[in-house]
């Protein structure tokens, strides 16, 4: 007599792919935000013909405290171009595009030791502007 | 007689809702991630170029919070600019059209930005005078 052995059915619980999908996303989300300057106080100045840079690999903010950061991070002025220079690394001319963000009353005290420094490390200045259309008066 | 209708229960359609979940994640991911870029590229020549270019004469401008002046003119923003486009207008070289802008300390970003925009449409190529602190050991 041959015994037929039970087939057990082994599923991957489908249910709970949503709530992990949720939970990575958030994780990811996290890390994201740890980079970026989103959260930084700063109003920008306004310009004219303004265009978007062409890439992107770095960002400097300067916010309303004249407070310096490089990536979302606080930096001194005197460090900002070796750090600059490790993140632009070799990039060729053209892929080195520093965004460069300075609320519009910092005073030129905070602000042209920063624009020095990504000059020296080879980055290529993008201010960031608002248009001049933009403005509403009150 | 009173007929009483059945209840049936009706589950929603859960497979789906992990897609529907999904989309809206990704939907606020990209709302959040908008944020302005649009601006002005600036070429700020670096310093070694500028030590060779020190020979030939070069426009100096220099900021105030309000005003501006050209080699130590002083200019409103409007006269401003009708004068560094008429000095510019008559330089042919690149060399020639090195504007060396010279701000003091508590110049707002706004005020710069204006006049530098100003400097580089009438044609000018905008370095920085930046003043330096050295310290000198006296033995």
């Amino acid at each position: 007599m041959i015994l037929r052995r039970k087939k057990l059915e082994a599923n991957v619980p489908s249910m709970a792919m949503g709530d992990i999908a949720f939970l990575l996303l958030i994780f990811i989300v996290l890390l994201a935000r740890a980079r970026d300057d989103s959260h930084l106080v700063w109003q920008p100045a306004t310009g004219s013909e303004l265009v978007k840079p062409a890439n992107q690999n770095a960002s400097i903010v300067i916010d309303k405290m004249n407070i310096t950061y490089l990536n979302g991070r606080p930096i001194q002025n005197e460090n900002i171009s070796d750090q600059l220079s490790a993140l632009l690394g070799e990039l060729p001319p053209g892929s080195r595009t520093v965004l460069f963000k300075v609320h519009k009353d910092v005073v030129a005290e905070h602000f042209e030791p920063a624009i020095e420094a990504i000059s020296e490390a080879g980055g290529e200045l993008h201010h960031v502007l608002e248009p001049l259309t933009a403005i509403k008066t009150p | 007689m009173k007929l009483r209708r059945p209840k049936y229960l009706v589950d929603p359609p859960s497979s789906s809702m992990n897609d529907i979940a999904f989309i809206l994640i990704i939907f606020f991911l990209v709302c959040a991630s908008v944020e302005p870029e649009d601006g002005r590229p600036q070429i700020i020549p670096s310093s070694e170029k500028n030590e060779e270019q020190n020979n030939t004469q070069s426009i100096e401008v220099g900021l105030t919070p309000s005003t501006a002046t050209i080699d130590g003119t002083p200019y409103q923003k409007e006269q401003f600019k009708g004068k560094i486009s008429q000095i510019l207008s008559q330089k042919e070289t690149e060399s020639e059209r090195i504007v060396v802008v010279k701000s003091q300390n508590d110049v707002p970003y706004e005020h710069w930005i204006a006049m530098t925009e100003i400097i580089e449409k009438s044609g000018g190529i905008v370095t920085l005078l930046l003043e330096e602190e050295q310290t000198i050991i006296v033995e």
